[in-house]
């Protein structure tokens, strides 16, 4: 048996595609947040920036320019905490304040590299000129900047790692589950190819797609297994029922090969013996016949028949014949009836049923053959006053061969019922057997609900 | 008759040429459906057997080509291929008649005789008459030595179909699918049935008679004189 691993299902590696669509929107989202939230951190300094440099500015106004290294030492004081850098120079460029060696003089915004703390972080560094012609340099440690940053990076690294591991260890478990359950279909399946065709799905009673897969394949089985039963037991029909016509034609030639002492007696052993095989024969073809109705595959016959006008002509066929066995038909036919179906087989189907009526009903008996509308369809029914089917019996007349104790002396294969049934089943009509008090009466019933709920 | 028989089957076709040499026919015999197919090109024969299952070349092929090439001598196959759409394709496909294996002698026998003898582009009859029995197949009338006689439709039509082929014997099983349309054996003897009762009709109280039952064979009508 080929076990198949977690890892190879197709719901393990729709876990990874899901897991890999997840990540890659979470990247999107990580560099969208990256470049916002830096992008207003620069912003955000700027103006800081800014703000310190008008508030130095009007302290200088108020106070003279004279003053301009205490306040920038003030400022410094007041802002060690964020890591503010100053510096202020004369036009000769010798440091009057600061917190960092005195730098050439420049305008506008700079990145620049200073020593800070034993460090020498990159630092956005704003120089103005004042109006007393001083350089004033201020800036900011990048620091916060920088850290807001990697905080960033970090929680979205856990998240990818998180995501990630998560959709492994969840794409392993759904795989698990689901193969655990594959493994059930193909344990069954390998146990049926080994020859245990009474095996069926496990199912779990939830109802989930597993569950509906399994019944399916399961009616599936219990078809198969019931076609192979009957298959059987008409096969083991075959081989019973052919073997008493067969040693009677055997023990025939024989007879007439030890004890036959004229022509004429030959002659009349060979004539019995033809005899003998054109019953095996006729057998042969009820079979043949039966097996092609129940293969189907005759679609194309299939047209709409007036039933009336059929089920007349087939009477007036009979008619004559039943007359001659003291027997009568009568006819019950609603006018009209119309029914989608394949002539030549509704035609043997009313025959074989009249048929047997009239081989098993005695002389003087009714018979009966009515048709009319019912639910939504027609129902065809051939009825005589003869022996009758008991109630036990009535399921076991439809099988092949199967013949009553009491009609074992009527001429007859016991297969003319089955073909009924195979015709009626390629009709989608439901036959049903009951009594007629007496006698029996076999019903039809053509496009009826049982039928709709078929029919394809 | 001039019969060509194209059967692979060595002792089905001893079975049936022997049988129509013995009825007085001439009969060829062509193993493979390839020496068939161009013997009955070529040959002057009026009528073909052919087996449906032929090596190299099967029954309906021959027959389709033939047809095809303008060639209409009569074809009956001969198969074991029984089934109600085998019948139909071999008939669709230009043969004339059908007869499923096994069978019995007389019956092929019969259907060669009425292969043999249908009259091929005449016009269709609406008057036919044996002896003194005539039918009327405008006005659906019979009459027997003038005398009108009263006959249900299915028996109208086997008078007809008896008539039509005068002389010839008709097996049950030709009647059952010819007149009834039932190419199944409904074990009711419903054409004895109707054959006595038509038998009733047209011959009882009139001189000679003219339905006769050829024993093991089938029903013949004839005029005697």
């Amino acid at each position: 048996m080929i076990r198949a691993r977690p890892l190879h299902t197709s719901s393990f590696q729709l876990a990874l595609l899901y897991a890999g669509l997840f990540t890659a929107s979470i990247l999107v989202l990580f560099a969208l947040t990256y470049w916002t939230a830096a992008d207003y951190a620069a912003k955000d300094e700027a103006d800081e920036v800014d703000v310190e440099f008008t508030a130095i500015q009007d302290e200088a106004h108020l106070a003279g320019d004279t003053r301009l290294p205490q306040i920038i030492d003030n400022h410094l004081q007041q802002r060690s905490a964020e890591h503010a850098i100053y510096l202020l120079e004369d036009p000769e460029g010798h440091k009057l304040a600061g917190n960092i060696p005195s730098q050439p003089t420049w305008l506008g915004t700079r990145q620049i590299k200073v020593m800070l703390d034993g460090k020498m972080p990159d630092v956005r560094a704003h120089g103005y000129r004042l109006a007393n012609g001083d350089f004033l340099l201020i800036g900011q440690d990048p620091r916060s900047l920088q850290q807001m940053k990697r905080l960033i990076v970090r929680a979205f690294s856990v998240n990818v790692v998180v995501t990630l591991l998560l959709a492994v260890l969840g794409g392993v478990i759904i795989s698990n589950r689901a193969l655990k359950r594959v493994d059930a279909v193909s344990r069954t399946t390998q146990a049926i190819v080994a020859g245990d065709l009474s095996r069926r799905i496990p199912s779990r009673g939830t109802d989930d797609e597993f569950d509906r897969l399994a019944s399916s394949v399961n009616a599936m089985l219990d078809r198969i297994e019931d076609l192979m039963r009957s298959m059987r037991q008409v096969s083991n029909d075959i081989a019973h029922d052919l073997r008493t016509p067969l040693t009677r034609l055997r023990q025939r030639l024989e007879r007439a090969r030890e004890r036959a002492s004229s022509i004429e007696e030959l002659r009349e052993i060979v004539e019995g013996s033809i005899t003998q095989v054109d019953t095996i024969l006729e057998t042969f073809g009820a079979l043949l016949r039966i097996a092609q109705i129940e293969a189907g595959g005759r679609a194309n016959a299939l047209e709409t028949i007036d039933v009336s006008s059929l089920l007349k002509s087939v009477v007036e066929d009979f008619s004559p014949a039943a007359e001659d066995r003291g027997q009568r038909i009568a006819a019950d036919v609603a006018p009209h009836l119309q029914l989608s179906g394949d002539r030549e087989l509704l035609t043997q189907m009313v025959a074989n049923l009249l048929d047997n009526a009239i081989r098993h009903s005695p002389a003087g008996a009714e018979i009966s053959v009515a048709a009319h509308a019912a639910e939504s369809g027609v129902e065809i029914a051939v009825a005589d006053t003869g022996p009758g089917v008991p109630l036990t019996e009535r399921e076991n007349v439809l099988r092949p061969f199967y013949r009553l104790e009491s009609s074992r002396t009527t001429p007859g294969n016991g297969l003319g019922l089955n073909l009924v049934a195979a015709i009626a089943k390629q009709h989608h009509a439901h036959l049903s057997l009951s009594d007629n008090a007496p006698g029996l009466r076999v019903a039809v019933l053509f496009g009826g609900k049982a039928a709709l709920e078929k029919a394809p | 008759m001039r019969i060509l028989v194209i059967e692979d089957d060595a002792e089905t076709a001893a079975y049936v040429v022997g049988g129509l040499q013995e009825a007085g026919h001439l009969v060829m015999n062509s193993g493979n459906g390839r020496d068939g197919l161009l013997l009955a090109a070529t040959g002057d024969f009026e009528l073909l057997i052919v087996d449906r299952m032929l090596p190299e070349l099967d029954g309906l092929a021959i027959v389709k080509t033939l047809r095809a090439s303008g060639i209409e001598t009569p074809v009956l196959f001969l198969t074991t291929m029984s089934g109600i759409d085998d019948r139909v394709t071999g008939l669709n496909a230009g043969a004339d008649d059908y007869l499923v294996k096994p069978f019995a002698f007389s019956e092929l026998a019969a259907r060669v005789n009425a292969l043999g003898r249908r009259p091929r582009g005449t016009a269709v009859e609406t008057h036919l008459r044996v002896a003194d029995l005539e039918l009327d197949l405008l006005k659906h009338t019979v009459k027997r030595a003038g005398r009108p006689i009263a006959l249900q439709p299915r028996e109208f039509r086997l008078l007809e179909h008896l008539m039509r082929h005068a002389g010839e014997v008709v097996t049950r099983t030709m009647l059952l699918e010819n007149v009834w349309d039932y190419h199944f054996d409904p074990r009711t003897n419903i054409v004895e049935s109707h054959l006595s009762r038509l038998r009733t009709k047209v011959d009882k109280g009139f001189a000679p008679e003219l339905i006769h039952t050829v024993r093991g064979a089938g029903y013949c009508l004839r005029d005697p004189s």
